[in-house]
């Protein structure tokens, strides 16, 4: 029986998307269209606490963690940062993030007698999106007029490490001490190959051009995150390191927050907690064999949602991304320059884009992230001339029309869509919580893969991906609740 | 190869002569005059740098009538001089090394042997650097290493310096986080074998 497809989530006004009421049609409102939920494919996963309860949930959970936190170091007339990422305001409308990050300051100015503590937010490839959130939260306020948005290009710090000169950005340092406050949602595993994933800020938001960079250029598709480990071990982040904050997450809500002095001990429980939660639905989507890809969200391409998960990775999940045996992925930036000026592999083993996507329809999306690529290898079409004319104009995506064609609106984009892909399979990545919505006919094809893919990923897969990252699964867990 | 689709104009009734976007431009775009900000001639290759940092918002950026390209025509260089120069930064000359203008390894070399001796000035030849302004500052350095160039540093922050690469990592780092998932040899051995395959297939 047809269920209800699930609410997409709001489009946002943003100077790096078209206003919100020029989008006219969602896909969750296209004939034919249903939902499932995470839950009806893997009963297993656990409930969360957001949403599903007030936003307080969120501060209760964080000063329950934040208790087995020492902060004795810091003294009344200390400086601390808390050091944000714009990926944490993404998820779930970006209210339970900025809950834990008002409430960290809260509980450190209660703890320690500090007043002069600063909310200081990395962003990726746009470079005002966190002082949009900033805004948006009104934390500049709540950190008395101590919170800003800090950006890759900003003043740099040299900061000295096992691998020689790595450069931070000036003012996220610029405090005695510093709290990193992130996220643990599976995200951009093409990059960080689930290696380190918490640590990834100190290899990007908190860096400059050059770190970045390096990350993407001279570490190789599997060692890129080390950056951030180099610059973590740096005796100039060692002493001014005091905790992690973690906002847990399951690919349907918030879990809880996990809080920890120690940085290494928390990444090993998240790792296992993403494996847990988000192996079994990515390894779900392998199973497609031919679809349509609906983009209709508010983010850039890549980071567009369905289900916890974004576009990125269904653009890799024709292999096993988990994998460490495996170089490349289909998708990220060594995958990228593996191709010549033909569109063609430069030499054999370069995984393509997931085949099953027969075509891909961006009806909603932001400009300000490298897109091209995606539209070289994978039929595209954009829905309507105002957000085409966003991409043409945008300098990280000059080319990504030459690629891409325009239809008039969506119902238009999804005929000829269907027509390319020859299927009826239809997924959406709108960021609707709890689920994905999908065409009757995925739905159905999904829930029948669903055992399978539990036993393949409970009995087979995990036990190797963590070997592979000499993680062992039982460790004590003292910080987290209910961490399944 | 870049696309030139827009360019940045400076309110000067807002500039607060910060320095900001003098500081940052990847094309030194951007001069003081009597503490204001202006934009050199048509210099802009319209990045948005400076209008995405600007604290005073007096920067915007507006379309082309006429959008321009911005490159080099690789093959009116000499194709041995381009290989030897990308072999020496371990690129290979196909390779992308900036994901906005989709420049290859190839055309930075170019720039280079047509005389550019800073990430600016190859910016200017091709276009790199002025997309997201992030990701190919390391291929542009590590190329211009190759060549013997030292870079002379803009009177900003545009760039730092050159970092460490798979191929300079010590082997007690290598063995102090080998066992944690970083495949450092089985990487590099990886990256080498690309390199190795467009030799044996005669490079380009």
């Amino acid at each position: 029986m047809s269920k209800p497809v699930l609410k997409p989530m709001e489009p946002r006004a943003t100077q790096y998307g078209i206003p919100p009421e020029s989008l006219k049609k969602r896909a969750a409102e296209l004939r034919g269209m249903t939902s499932l939920l995470v839950k009806e494919l893997f009963p297993e996963t656990p409930d969360p606490i957001y949403p599903g309860s007030e936003l307080s949930a969120i501060r209760e959970e964080a000063k329950r963690a934040l208790n087995h936190v020492d902060f004795s170091k810091i003294k009344p007339s200390d400086t601390v940062n808390i050091l944000g990422s714009h990926h944490g305001f993404t998820l779930l409308g970006g209210g339970p993030y900025a809950e834990m990050l008002r409430t960290i300051k809260d509980e450190v100015a209660a703890r320690t007698g500090t007043k002069n503590i600063r909310l200081r937010v990395g962003v990726g490839l746009r470079f005002r999106e966190s002082e949009e959130y900033i805004k948006r939260f009104e934390l500049d306020k709540y950190f008395d007029g101590k919170a800003m948005g800090i950006a890759p290009v900003d003043q740099p710090i040299t900061i000295e490490t096992e691998v020689g000169p790595l450069y931070g950005i000036k003012k996220a340092y610029d405090a005695k001490w510093f709290i990193h406050a992130h996220n643990s949602d599976m995200r951009e595993i093409h990059f960080h190959r689930l290696v380190d994933r918490i640590l990834k800020p100190f290899g990007m938001s908190y860096a400059r051009i050059e770190t970045r960079s390096a990350y993407h250029h001279n570490l190789g598709p599997r060692g890129a995150n080390f950056i951030a480990r180099a610059i973590f071990e740096s005796p100039f982040i060692k002493e001014k390191f005091i905790a992690s904050v973690i906002l847990r997450t399951s690919p349907i809500g918030i879990l809880g927050v996990d809080a920890d002095n120690n940085l290494y001990d928390q990444s090993d429980r998240t790792t296992i907690e993403i494996m847990r939660h988000y192996g079994k639905l990515i390894r779900i989507l392998n199973k497609i064999d031919k679809c349509i890809a609906v983009i209709d969200c508010p983010g850039p391409i890549p980071y567009t949602f369905a289900a916890g998960l974004i576009f990125a990775n269904f653009l890799s999940a024709n292999v096993d991304v988990f994998d460490l045996s495996l170089p490349l992925t289909p998708y990220s930036f060594y995958s990228e320059m593996s191709y010549d000026q033909t569109g063609k592999p430069r030499f054999p083993g370069v995984p393509p884009i997931n085949p099953a996507i027969g075509a891909v329809v961006n009806n909603y999306s932001f400009k300000g992230y490298p897109s091209t690529f995606f539209a070289e290898h994978t039929p595209t079409i954009v829905v309507g001339q105002e957000l085409a004319r966003l991409f043409e104009l945008c300098e990280q995506n000059s080319e990504y029309m030459s690629h891409a064609v325009i239809a008039k609106d969506l119902d238009n984009a999804m005929n000829f869509a269907r027509k390319i892909a020859q299927t009826d399979n239809v997924i959406v990545f709108d960021g609707a919580q709890g689920g994905v919505n999908v065409s009757e006919s995925l739905r159905e094809f999904l829930l029948k893969k669903a055992g399978q893919v539990r036993k393949e990923v409970e009995e087979t897969l995990m036990p190797t991906w963590l070997k592979q990252r000499g993680i062992k699964l039982k460790r004590p867990e003292p910080h987290a609740k209910s961490m399944n | 190869m870049k696309k030139v689709t827009k360019y940045a104009i400076i309110a000067q009734e807002k500039c607060n002569g910060c320095k900001t976007c003098y500081a940052i431009c990847p094309v030194l775009a951007i001069r003081m005059e009597n503490k204001k900000a202006t934009i050199i001639g048509d210099r802009c290759l319209g990045c948005s740098n400076c209008e995405q940092r600007c604290p005073e918002y007096a920067i915007t950026i507006v379309p082309l009538e006429k959008p321009f390209w911005v490159g080099l025509d690789v093959n009116k260089f000499d194709q041995l001089k381009i290989m030897e120069l990308c072999t020496k930064a371990k690129f290979h000359p196909d390779q992308v090394i900036c994901f906005c203008t989709g420049s290859r390894a190839g055309e930075i070399a170019a720039a280079i042997i047509d005389g550019a001796k800073t990430p600016e000035d190859i910016s200017l030849k091709t276009g790199v650097r002025t997309g997201c302004k992030v990701l190919c500052i390391e291929p542009v350095l590590r190329l211009l290493q190759a060549a013997g160039i030292e870079p002379r540093k803009p009177d900003g922050y545009q760039w730092t310096g050159i970092t460490a690469t798979l191929w300079e990592l010590s082997e007690e780092v290598k063995n102090k986080y080998g066992s944690r998932g970083f495949y450092f040899d089985a990487d590099r051995e990886f990256l080498e074998g690309n390199l190795a395959y467009e030799s044996k297939k005669g490079g380009k």
